[in-house]
């Protein structure tokens, strides 16, 4: 409290101008009170001058705290008013002089009921700026006690002063008043129990009760929703709300401020802060030449296969000049054909055109465009290494000698033979180069002149089977015939036409008979020695028929199974028979001197097709479907396996030389094994449509061999095998001969080489045999 | 036994990889990865097997080989790809917050420099190599220079290019290297051999370059990054190795005047002075005395004569000197075979230094119509110092007066005029009546490919068929070299001709004239003036064709002399008759069609003048059946031949006769081209024959 004293005083002084306040305060309770209030002050009021003084000090702090929140005038002058309101009994003059017209409005003048005037105040409305406090004033500070305690005493308690609270009227006076006047408004005949007064209620003061039963708000005409009022608003008032003068501070420079600009300032001087500069954009310009040679210590990479660097462009040709020759220029045609067609179909990508002067070129349009592309190219296009072969293609293809070094060769059909029914299935030509043997679908073994087509000998060796092959014997000493229908061999000595019956010829036929006939008897005396258990592999006799032994049919050997192919060997004495079905019993070699027939292999993987004698080694080829086993005959072992790789083996020939086959195949090839090399074909030939099915090598010293096909041609090829063994076999092809007919799918079924002439002979389906030469 | 092995771990599997694949393990975008490519000179490639090579079933189109993809992993480029899109998701930060100055200001000062430098060591490890690849970026550089700048091409890239262009140009200019060019429909060729290499480029003509829409600016961009940053370090090199200081000065105000070549200043390293390449004195020239001039033209002749550099137009470069004994002559020798019998080994055939002193002496006019940078280049480069145009062509000029009598030769690209005509009779122009369209007396008036031609030919050609106005001679490119069989516009006709080519065409051709003239005859035939002595000896020569000749004779004399031009000719028979048989089928042609202009009939033209007929035409029927037999040989000898190549083929294997085949296809492709054009060449040569006769 002491360092507010001063304050204090203050606004005591304002206190003691007007010591009757706490009245006024005092009665604030009721307007009804006032009266009596009134009168029971003013009895005492000298006595409590004092305390008020007391009082007020504290009083008066307490305004002061509140008098430096809100210094207003209004309130002060408020204060006053109230004061001098609650004044009005004793100061009306001195009141009506300061504020005439608000008193005129606060009060009205009545009589009451022992005819003094009665002040009637106007209900005050508990507003939100009235100066009625929230606590009930508590007038009477007895507590809570009965009323019944002071029905002794004059007073019924003390106030907040500790006056004496009175007691009300009572008794005859107001029961006269009562009888005299009627109930007023607002009675309720309780008594309040803070007075001890009747409590009566105005017509207000119940409606407000009314709208609490209601559950309503209290206040008449309260609007809970009012339409709000803006208290501050963006309109800049006229007049400004406080007439304050601007203080002083908002004149004077701040002198903190002051001081941090100072230090900013003093850095600058100092030189630790320095000022923006925009970074130059020189340096750019500088860079983009480069000052230096990087190439100062260059080390050469080795090329890597893999990197292939980027195709320079072709340079300019005649026809990209701006004054071509004019062959250069395109016609019409050529025109059109290059604006027709799409821009990645042309092979050029411009058009020659001719310009007379140069300042006639134009501008060429395309130019960014194949910029652009050569770009595209440069890193999208992938690269490939490829070898170009900047050679002339003469020097890849193989030198063949000319066909002229090649002759002879046969070139054409020279004789037909005809007379054969059906087809004819083999064919031979005589050791001696004169006579044709040939055998067919009729049964029919015949001879022809070789020179003259004339047909010299026939006989009919059965009707229902076919002649399936013929052969003579080499030697030209002898003429013996092999003929084999179905599982019957039969060896003939052709008894030809009376006029070589005499001279060189008739020698010749006895020999052969003599050859034929002399192992007759030696069978018989081999089995006299010892009878043989098994059923033996082959029966030699005379045929039954006088008529085949006229014809010069000698011997007719019996195999098991239909005999194919017949070969024999160099000298005449054995020849083997090969029959494809015979398991076991598929190749037989039977030796002609004694009438001997042997069944070297047991078993054979496959089915065998052919064989043949080495031409002059003890060497035996067998072939089966798939592959061509050579065999040593005197250490009886298996020499080589040899794999064509063909399907089926239809036939094969042994090079006189012996060390180089052909194999015909039934599936179009023609395969050359040179056995030196390798077990696999040197050359696969494939020049026939259909099947091939025989092959024969010329074996009167020409290099040429023949194969014959089921498409109805031969092929003669030049075949040379060199005796040095650093160069391969040279093979050329040479004619296709064409002249026998196609029938039921079977053009040329065998092909025989004349001994010496480069002539060769074959045999058709068509029933003709033909001499090629 | 040995494992098994697991597919795709080796061979082409793990040698190729797709793009795809590639971008994801760089883990850059696929345009970064372009421009890498790019730079770095990485290229797709083409496994040999496409589905060994993808693990996928899909066909992948692009295989990259992985070690190059792995050889990217370690760039440091791609650090600088990664600080770009860091950077540009700033710049969009930014600008997506209207923050404009911001997103200048990181892209000014932020923006990560790409430094090609190590690429280009990379790519090429020698200076021989970068020489080598110099081809692609040339051409790309020069048309970038010519380019008009636009918002894909910036100016700085443009004015870039235009420099390091003409840097080099100066640096074949001042070493004489370029060898060959070209003028082609697309633009001009160059060729120059530096370091023995062979550089070959295309520089377009002077034009606003069509630029259609897929054409991607950002690719060639990349490219022409790349390019100048190669030309930079090239040139760099060139100059300093002839010592010269690279870069040399710019002068931007003679560049602003279209100085173009000589808005750069060489400058000698040793030497502090500046060296221009061009004479100074511009207009000073054209006051000066004549006869100063005479007497400096006549000193520049010797010095330059002396040496390649000639010291009148200041240029001193520390280069080596030619020697002065002779002791020591660097040219070739040229080797003689002393035997008969060994092989002639090609030599090189001219000395360089002739060639690049082939102008030398001359001193050039340049009109304002003709193409001023490339003319201007060629001839400095092969030693022209004084060359002058007008003063529209831009700054430079050793002298803007036309009629400067020190010029020998002006180089005139106009149509003729009857004036210009007359004057260049007349020899004298008076010095008052000086136009730009009259003609200097002494001065040689050539079309620009007399340049071109006289630099590929290697020496200086005739001036008079390059003469304005005058049909100039095809121009060849100097690169196609003469193959056999392939056909060759210089060597005349019948040299290239196959065999029975030429009789073969003239068969069909005399067929087709047959049809001609026999439509011809019927038209005549309808003609109603037509007199009807003529007209009854055309109808004999129809019915009895070379049966009555000799009966014809008198008749067909009379007639052949009627026309006023022949007049002369019948009175000696005989001289005209033995000269008849020895004529050649081109005037035979020509008296034919002269005859025809005439109105004679056919059959009686042959007979012209002589009495004789000429045998070979006249004897058609017996002519014929030669002709016919011949071809019958010559067909014969085809088809012999060709079966003869079948039974060769046959023999071979399969591979091999596919490797032929094709070889053979290929040939005969370029051989039915050369047959063609020399077909078109007969053809255009018979109809010369024929116009000359129609004259």
């Amino acid at each position: 409290m002491a360092p507010q004293r001063g304050d204090s005083k203050k606004r005591k002084a304002i206190t003691r101008d007007s010591p009757e306040a706490d009245e006024v305060l005092l009665s604030d309770g009721g307007d009804e009170e006032f009266l009596l209030d009134g009168t029971v002050s003013q009895s005492e009021d000298d006595s409590d001058e004092e305390e008020n003084d007391v009082y007020s000090i504290d009083g008066g702090s307490e305004d002061d705290i509140r008098s430096d929140e809100v210094p207003s005038e209004d309130e002060a002058a408020s204060n006053e008013d109230v004061k001098i309101n609650g004044l009005g009994t004793v100061h009306i003059p001195q009141k009506e002089t300061e504020d005439g017209d608000l008193e005129a409005s606060n009060y009205t003048v009545t009589a009451d009921a022992n005819g003094n005037p009665r002040y009637v105040y106007n209900s005050i409305h508990p507003v939100y700026d009235s100066d009625d406090s929230d606590a009930p004033a508590t007038t009477n500070t007895i507590g809570n006690i009965p009323l019944s305690l002071y029905d002794s005493y004059p007073h019924i308690g003390y106030d907040i002063n500790g006056k004496k609270v009175s007691r009300p009227a009572k008794g005859e006076a107001l029961d006269a008043l009562l009888d005299s006047i009627d109930v007023p408004k607002g009675w309720t005949g309780l008594t309040d129990p803070s007075t001890g007064k009747p409590l009566e209620l105005s017509q207000e003061e119940l409606e407000v009760l009314k709208r609490i039963q209601m559950n309503e708000v209290p206040e008449e005409g309260y609007d809970p929703y009012p339409p709000t009022v803006e208290y501050f608003t963006g309109k800049t008032e006229v007049m400004p709300l406080s007439a304050a003068p601007e203080p002083k501070s908002r004149f004077v420079p701040s002198k903190h401020e002051a001081k941090r600009v100072m230090k900013i300032v003093r850095a600058i001087r100092e030189g630790r802060i320095l000022p923006y500069k925009p970074p130059a954009e020189k340096e750019e310009e500088d860079k983009e030449v480069k000052r230096y040679d990087i190439w100062a210590n260059e080390a050469p990479r080795p090329d890597h296969p893999m990197n292939i660097p980027a195709p320079k462009l072709p340079p300019p040709g005649y026809g990209e000049s701006y004054h071509p020759p004019p062959e250069y220029l395109p016609d019409r045609a050529e025109k059109k054909a290059w604006d027709e067609a799409d821009e990645e179909d042309r092979d050029k990508d411009f058009l020659p055109a001719d310009h007379d002067s140069l300042r006639k070129v134009p501008g060429y349009d395309r130019f960014v465009k194949e910029k652009f592309e050569r770009c595209l190219d440069l890193y999208l296009a992938p690269r490939v290494r490829r070898s170009k072969l900047n050679i002339d293609p003469e020097s890849l293809l193989p030198r063949l000698p000319s066909p002229d070094e090649l002759k002879p060769f046969p070139t054409g059909c020279g004789i037909i033979y005809k007379g054969h029914e059906g087809r004819v299935r083999s064919v031979a030509v005589d050791p001696s180069g004169t006579l044709i043997a040939s055998g067919g679908d009729d049964g029919t073994v015949r001879v022809w002149g070789l020179r003259d087509g004339d047909q010299r000998w026939s006989v009919k060796l059965g009707t229902d089977e076919a002649v399936n092959v013929v052969r003579w014997r080499p030697g030209t000493d002898t003429r013996v015939l092999a003929a084999a229908i179905g599982e019957e061999l039969y060896l003939i000595v052709p008894q030809l036409v009376t006029a070589e019956r005499e001279g060189p010829g008739a020698d010749i036929t006895d020999r052969s008979r003599d050859i034929v006939d002399a192992g007759w008897g030696y069978a018989a005396s081999n089995s006299a020695n010892g009878p043989s258990k098994k059923q033996p592999a082959a029966q030699w006799i005379r045929p039954a028929s006088t008529r085949l032994q006229d014809a010069g049919v000698l011997v007719k050997i019996t195999l098991r199974k239909t005999i194919k192919v017949i070969s024999w060997h160099r000298r005449g004495e054995y020849f083997a028979t090969v029959s494809p079905q015979g398991q076991s019993h598929a190749v037989a070699v039977h030796t002609l001197s004694k009438h001997l027939t042997q069944l070297p292999f047991r078993r054979l993987k496959g089915l065998a097709q052919s064989a043949q004698f080495h031409p002059s080694k003890p060497i035996f080829f067998v072939a089966t479907q798939r592959t061509i086993r050579s065999y040593d005959l005197s250490k009886q072992e298996l020499l080589k396996t040899i794999q064509p790789g063909a399907r089926w083996i239809s036939s094969f020939d042994v090079h006189p030389g012996g060390d180089n086959l052909i194999v015909g195949s039934y599936d179009k090839r023609l395969l050359w094994h040179d056995l030196d090399l390798s077990m696999r074909p040197y050359k696969t030939l494939r020049y026939h449509k259909k099947a091939i099915r025989a092959v024969r090598f010329h074996q009167g010293g020409l290099p040429l061999f023949a194969d014959a096909s089921d498409d109805g041609s031969l092929q003669i090829f030049h075949g040379k095998v060199v005796g040095d063994l650093m160069e391969n076999a040279s093979i050329v092809p040479l004619k296709v001969l064409r002249g026998h007919q196609v029938r039921k799918e079977l053009g040329v079924m065998d092909v025989d080489w004349h001994p010496r002439e480069p002539w060769c002979v074959s045999a058709g389906a068509d029933g003709t045999c033909r001499l090629w030469k | 036994m040995a494992r098994i092995k697991k597919k795709g771990t080796s061979g082409q599997a793990k040698n190729f990889i797709t793009r795809t694949q590639a971008v994801r393990k760089l883990q850059i975008s696929l345009p970064d990865f372009r421009r890498l490519c790019i730079f770095k000179g990485i290229y797709p490639r083409e496994p040999r097997n496409k589905r060994k090579a993808s693990r996928t079933s899909t066909p992948s189109t692009t295989f990259y080989y992985t070690k190059d993809i792995q050889y990217l992993l370690h760039e440091p480029l791609l650090n600088k790809f990664r600080d770009h899109k860091a950077l540009a998701k700033k710049i969009a930060k930014s600008l997506g917050r209207g923050e404009v100055g911001d997103a200048a200001r990181l892209e000014r000062n932020n923006s990560p420099k790409l430094s090609l430098d190590h690429i280009i060591k990379e790519r090429y490890p020698t200076f021989v190599d970068a020489l080598r690849d110099l081809d692609d970026a040339l051409s790309m550089l020069f048309l970038f220079a010519d380019l008009p700048a636009t918002s894909t091409v910036p100016p700085k890239t443009i004015a870039l290019c235009q420099r390091l262009c003409r840097e080099f140009e100066h640096y074949l200019i001042t070493t004489h290297s370029l060898r060959k060019s070209f003028l082609s429909i697309k633009g001009i060729y160059y060729q120059a051999t530096i370091q023995g290499q062979d550089i070959l480029w295309l520089v377009p003509y002077k034009f606003v370059q069509r630029v259609t829409g897929d054409v991607d600016f950002r690719i060639m961009g990349t490219f022409v990054e790349f390019y100048t940053t190669l030309l930079g370090f090239i040139n760099f090199r060139l100059y300093t190795s002839i010592g010269l200081v690279y870069p040399p000065r710019f002068n931007a105000t003679s560049d602003d005047k279209g100085g173009e070549l000589s808005a750069i200043v060489l400058e000698g390293k040793g030497v502090d002075d500046a060296i221009s390449i061009q004479a100074a004195p511009t207009n000073g020239a054209v006051d000066a005395d004549p006869e100063i001039q005479q007497r400096v033209d006549s000193m520049d002749l010797t010095t330059t004569t002396e040496s390649p550099h000639n010291a009148d137009q200041g240029i001193e470069i520390d280069q080596p000197k030619e020697p002065e004994i002779s002791d020591f002559d660097p040219t070739v020798d040229v080797f003689t075979p002393t035997a008969p019998d060994a092989d002639i080994l090609p030599q090189p055939s001219q000395p360089t230094s002739d060639l690049a002193l082939l102008f030398a002496n001359l001193s050039f006019f340049l009109s304002r119509e003709t193409p001023r940078h490339p003319l201007e280049f060629l001839l400095r480069a092969f030693g022209c110092k004084r060359i002058s145009w007008d003063a529209v062509l831009g700054d430079g000029a050793y002298s803007n007066n036309e009629f400067d009598p020190s010029i020998t030769h002006q180089v005139i690209d106009r149509p003729l005029s009857v004036a210009t005509d007359g004057n260049v009779n007349g020899g004298e122009a008076s010095q008052s009546g000086k136009t730009s369209g009259s003609r200097m007396p002494g001065r040689t008036y050539i079309q620009p490919q007399w340049v071109w031609d006289c630099i590929n030919e290697g020496r200086l050609l005739r001036p008079d068929l390059y003469a304005p106005g005058a049909t100039l001679p095809p121009h060849l490119s100097p690169w196609v070299k003469p193959t056999k069989g392939a056909y060759d516009p210089s060597a005349p006709l019948a040299e290239q001709e196959v065999e029975g080519e030429a009789e073969e065409a003239l068969l069909e051709e005399e067929v087709e004239s047959e049809h001609e003239r026999e439509e011809e005859e019927e038209e005549l035939e309808d003609e109603p003036e037509k007199s009807l002595a003529s007209a009854s000896g055309v109808d004999e020569e129809l019915d009895n064709h070379g049966m009555t000749i000799a009966a014809d004779e008198m008749d067909v004399d009379s007639e052949a002399s009627a026309p006023s031009s022949f007049g002369g000719f019948s009175d000696n028979d005989l001289a005209l008759a033995s000269d008849a048989e020895s004529d050649s089928s081109a005037t035979r042609h020509q008296r034919e069609l002269e005859a025809e202009a005439a109105g004679v009939a056919f059959t009686e033209a042959l007979k012209p003048a002589g009495g004789t007929p000429p045998k070979g035409i006249l004897k058609n029927s017996s002519q014929t059946e030669a002709d016919m037999k011949k071809r019958k040989a010559l067909a014969r000898r085809r088809r012999e031949e060709e079966e003869e190549l079948e039974r060769r083929k046959m023999m071979m294997g399969r591979k091999k006769r596919k490797v032929v085949d094709t070889m053979l296809y290929s040939n005969a492709r370029k051989d039915e081209e050369a047959g063609k054009l020399r077909a078109k060449r007969r053809r255009i040569e018979r109809g010369r024959g024929g116009g000359l006769g129609g004259r």
